[in-house]
């Protein structure tokens, strides 16, 4: 019995080793793990480069499925630099066609890194050259119809309309079967004299009754005079104006899902009285890298524009100044050439938020006006905010004229600001 | 007969409830609306964003004739390669004062223009990044592409990246002035040491 399970743990552990030493050399044999290595490229090579377009160093896919000298490929992921100084010629010709770019130094990748790299870049761009490539150039504007709210408040307009007919149809039944009862004659008259006089009989029946004629001037009356109120109230008022941009910048995902906050933007709002669109040079720190909606495949339209402006060619990363031309905005904010109004006055010595005037701009898909800009919400604000005078560089003169003041001393007009240029000055 | 007279009642009452839909659609969100002296909202003395006929290229806001040096800037006199990038590494320090206020004003300006990619501990995990742009490495652990780690980054190589950019890293110089570079440096190499 004991030598049978002595046998048995033998067997049993031979078996074990073999098995063992099976799935090491299987894992041998296989070049890398296409699985590790995407997860090191996402983390080290995508800075720089896409497997099917080139960014700052070359489109990696086909240059790697196509290079068949591993050991080259590996000597310089891993150290590029030595590589050049050393003059291999290979290396110093690409180093020179990137106008002498810098790839980074990855010595910390060992050779299995490496060939997990170049697994994972040989398998996905054969996927992907399986796959009709998707969209490379750019993609075709789809056009989204009526929205829904329109579409909703047609509706809600058309059941209006229809309680309007059937409330009015009461009215003319009640007045039919009144008139019926006290005109019985008259009408049998009218229908021998035809139709066209019959209408007119009618309306002069509808005129001679007084209760009536007041209730249709009263209508009248008020529905011109609100009118009337409403279109005086809103002239000059943009409030809720919302034009449409050459672009459809999206503010609910730049300064909402990603938080880059306004100054990133509109720098001016902290340095002078223009708040500033930023120029689309911009907008390029960002999207010379992305071209399309995070996840999507097809390029974006609304990006492609910014391209477009610029002269930019995504695919070899240039810019050809010849066919650029400027995006022409569409101003939003607007007071009357009356008013001067000031943001860094507001922004940097008020310390008062965006958002106070400009609403939740970070929710917006487009801009609105969200405040009114009438005079009266300038005046409002003013009387109902205190300033801050600590620590607020602005009111230092202020001070010390006020301490100057209490010591009984006199004051010069250059502490009062008579030296400042802008107060002299256009 | 009177029936006839409904009808046409009731269509004159649809055609009226039409035409105050249509009128009073005229005030739509695409549409400043009714303006009195509209030429005061057409500035005659240009705004910076303004169309502007008199330049070749229509913008009103030009840069800066090449070699001059606008008020209260340095000038960098450091070309933008590689060479004048280790150049200006070893020969440009700051000026600044390290006090705590500019300290203060640095992690301000670092939070509103860097940390959308940098992250705001300087880790390289801006919400940016979450959204598909490319990490750049981490100011503390990661390793420069030019070279050496980002922790031993000197003054005078942060002030020519943020200057002239790299690689896929735009150029903040028309977004931060000279003061504000060196302000947001004191608050990265504070980043460094995390
Ligand atoms: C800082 C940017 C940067 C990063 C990060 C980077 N590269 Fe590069 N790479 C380049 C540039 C630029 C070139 C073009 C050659 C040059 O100018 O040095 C290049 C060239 C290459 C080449 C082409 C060499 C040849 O013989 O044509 C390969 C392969 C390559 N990189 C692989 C990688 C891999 C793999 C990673 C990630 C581990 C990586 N790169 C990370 C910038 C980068
Ligand atoms: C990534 C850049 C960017 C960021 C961040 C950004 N904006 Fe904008 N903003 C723009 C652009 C471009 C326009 C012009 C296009 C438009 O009106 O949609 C604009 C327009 C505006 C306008 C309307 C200007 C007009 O014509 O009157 C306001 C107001 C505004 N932004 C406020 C904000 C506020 C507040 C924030 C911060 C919560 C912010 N923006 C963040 C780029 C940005
Ligand atoms: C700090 C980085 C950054 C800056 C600066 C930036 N963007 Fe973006 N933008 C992105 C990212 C990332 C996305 C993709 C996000 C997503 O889809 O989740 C994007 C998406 C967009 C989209 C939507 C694309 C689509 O089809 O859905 C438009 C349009 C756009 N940006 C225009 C602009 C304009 C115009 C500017 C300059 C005023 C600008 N962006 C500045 C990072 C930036
Ligand atoms: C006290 C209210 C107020 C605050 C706070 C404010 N704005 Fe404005 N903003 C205005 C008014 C009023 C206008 C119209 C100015 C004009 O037509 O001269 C305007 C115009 C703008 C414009 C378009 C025209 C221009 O000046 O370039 C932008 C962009 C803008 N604001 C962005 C911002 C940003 C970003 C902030 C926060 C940093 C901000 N605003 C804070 C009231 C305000
Ligand atoms: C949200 C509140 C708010 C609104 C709205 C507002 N302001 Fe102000 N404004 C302030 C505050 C607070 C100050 C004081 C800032 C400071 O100097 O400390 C100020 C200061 C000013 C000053 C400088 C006064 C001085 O001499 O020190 C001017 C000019 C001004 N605002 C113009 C305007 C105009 C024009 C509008 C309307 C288009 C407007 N403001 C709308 C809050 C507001
Ligand atoms: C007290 C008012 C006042 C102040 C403050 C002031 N200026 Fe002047 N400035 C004038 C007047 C008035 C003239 C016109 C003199 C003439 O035509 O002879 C002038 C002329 C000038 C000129 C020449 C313009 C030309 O075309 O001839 C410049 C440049 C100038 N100022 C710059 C400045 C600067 C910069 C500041 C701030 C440091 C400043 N000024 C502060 C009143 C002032
Ligand atoms: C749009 C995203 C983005 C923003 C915003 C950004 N950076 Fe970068 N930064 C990068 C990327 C990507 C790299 C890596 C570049 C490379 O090595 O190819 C980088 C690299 C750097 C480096 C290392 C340079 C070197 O010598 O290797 C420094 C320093 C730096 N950034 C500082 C800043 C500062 C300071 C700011 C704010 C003013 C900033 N960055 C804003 C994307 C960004």
């Amino acid at each position: 019995m004991r030598s049978f399970s002595l046998i048995f743990k033998q067997f049993s552990r031979s078996v074990l080793l073999i098995a063992c030493f099976a799935f090491v050399g299987t894992y041998a044999y296989a070049q890398g793990d296409a699985v590790k290595g995407e997860a090191l490229f996402k983390a080290k090579c995508t800075a720089c480069h896409k497997l099917d377009q080139q960014v700052v160093g070359p489109a990696l896919g086909k240059l790697i499925t196509d290079e068949t000298d591993d050991k080259f490929l590996t000597k310089w992921i891993q150290n590029n630099q030595a590589l050049i100084a050393a003059k291999n010629p290979k290396a110093v010709t690409v180093f020179n066609q990137f106008n002498q770019a810098n790839m980074t130094v990855f010595a910390d990748l060992t050779d299995g890194d490496v060939a997990n790299i170049l697994t994972y870049v040989r398998t996905e761009w054969k996927k992907m050259s399986a796959t009709p490539a998707p969209g490379t150039g750019p993609a075709v504007v789809v056009d989204k119809g009526p929205s829904k709210i329109i579409i909703l408040s047609l509706l809600g307009v058309i059941v209006l309309a229809f309680i309007v007919i059937l409330v009015l149809n009461r009215v003319i039944t009640t007045l039919e079967r009144l008139l019926a009862k006290n005109n019985v004659t008259i009408l049998e008259e009218e229908a021998v004299a035809g139709e066209s006089v019959d209408r007119l009989a009618f309306l002069k029946k509808l005129a001679k009754n007084k209760k009536f004629v007041f209730f249709v001037l009263l209508c009248g009356t008020i529905f011109l005079g609100v009118y009337t109120f409403i279109g005086l109230w809103t002239t000059n008022l943009h409030q809720g104006y919302q034009p449409v941009q050459p672009i459809k910048f999206p503010h609910d995902l730049h300064a909402g899902a990603m938080k880059i906050d306004c100054q990133y933007c509109h720098s001016g709002a902290y340095k002078s009285k223009n708040a500033t669109i930023p120029s689309l040079n911009v907008c390029m720190n960002c999207h010379k890298v992305i071209s399309s909606a995070f996840g999507s495949k097809t390029a974006s339209v609304e990006i492609h524009k910014i391209y477009d402006a610029l002269g930019f060619d995504p695919a070899t990363q240039k810019y050809d100044t010849t066919k650029a031309h400027p995006v022409q905005w569409i101003r939003i904010h607007n007071l009357p050439d009356l008013a001067y109004f000031n943001h860094s006055q507001h922004v940097k010595v008020g310390k008062i938020k965006c958002q106070t005037c400009h609403g939740p701009v970070q929710e917006m898909k487009e801009v609105y006006q969200y405040s009114p800009l009438t005079m009266k919400w300038c005046i409002q604000c003013h009387k109902r905010t205190n300033v801050d005078f600590k620590d607020n560089a602005y009111y230092a003169n202020l001070q010390q004229v006020h301490d100057l003041l209490k010591d009984g001393k006199q004051v010069t007009a250059s502490l009062m600001g008579g030296i400042e240029c802008g107060k002299c000055h256009y | 007969m009177l029936a006839m007279n409904k009808s046409k009642i009731l269509g004159i009452t649809v055609i009226a409830i039409v035409a105050t839909v249509i009128i009073s659609s005229c005030k739509d969100k695409r549409s400043t609306g009714w303006e009195y002296a509209p030429n005061m909202y057409e500035h005659i003395a240009y705004d910076p964003d303004q169309k502007n006929d008199n330049f070749k290229d229509g913008k009103t806001a030009q840069l800066p004739p090449a070699g001059t040096t606008p008020l209260g800037f340095v000038r960098f006199d450091y070309p933008n390669t590689k060479d004048g990038y280790e150049k200006a590494g070893l020969e440009v320090k700051t000026t600044l004062p390290q006090t705590q206020a500019n300290y203060a004003d640095g992690k301000l300006l670092f939070e509103h223009f860097c940390s959308p990619c940098h992250g705001v501990t300087g880790q390289g995990d801006g919400l940016v990044v979450a959204h598909g742009y490319p990490p750049p490495p981490s100011y503390s652990k990661g390793n420069s592409s030019r070279g050496g780690a980002m922790k031993d980054l000197t003054d005078g190589k942060i002030y020519h990246t943020i200057t002239y950019g790299l690689n896929a890293m735009g150029s903040y110089a028309s977004q931060l002035e000279p003061k504000e570079r060196w302000k947001v440096i004191m608050y990265v190499h504070h980043l460094q040491t995390l």
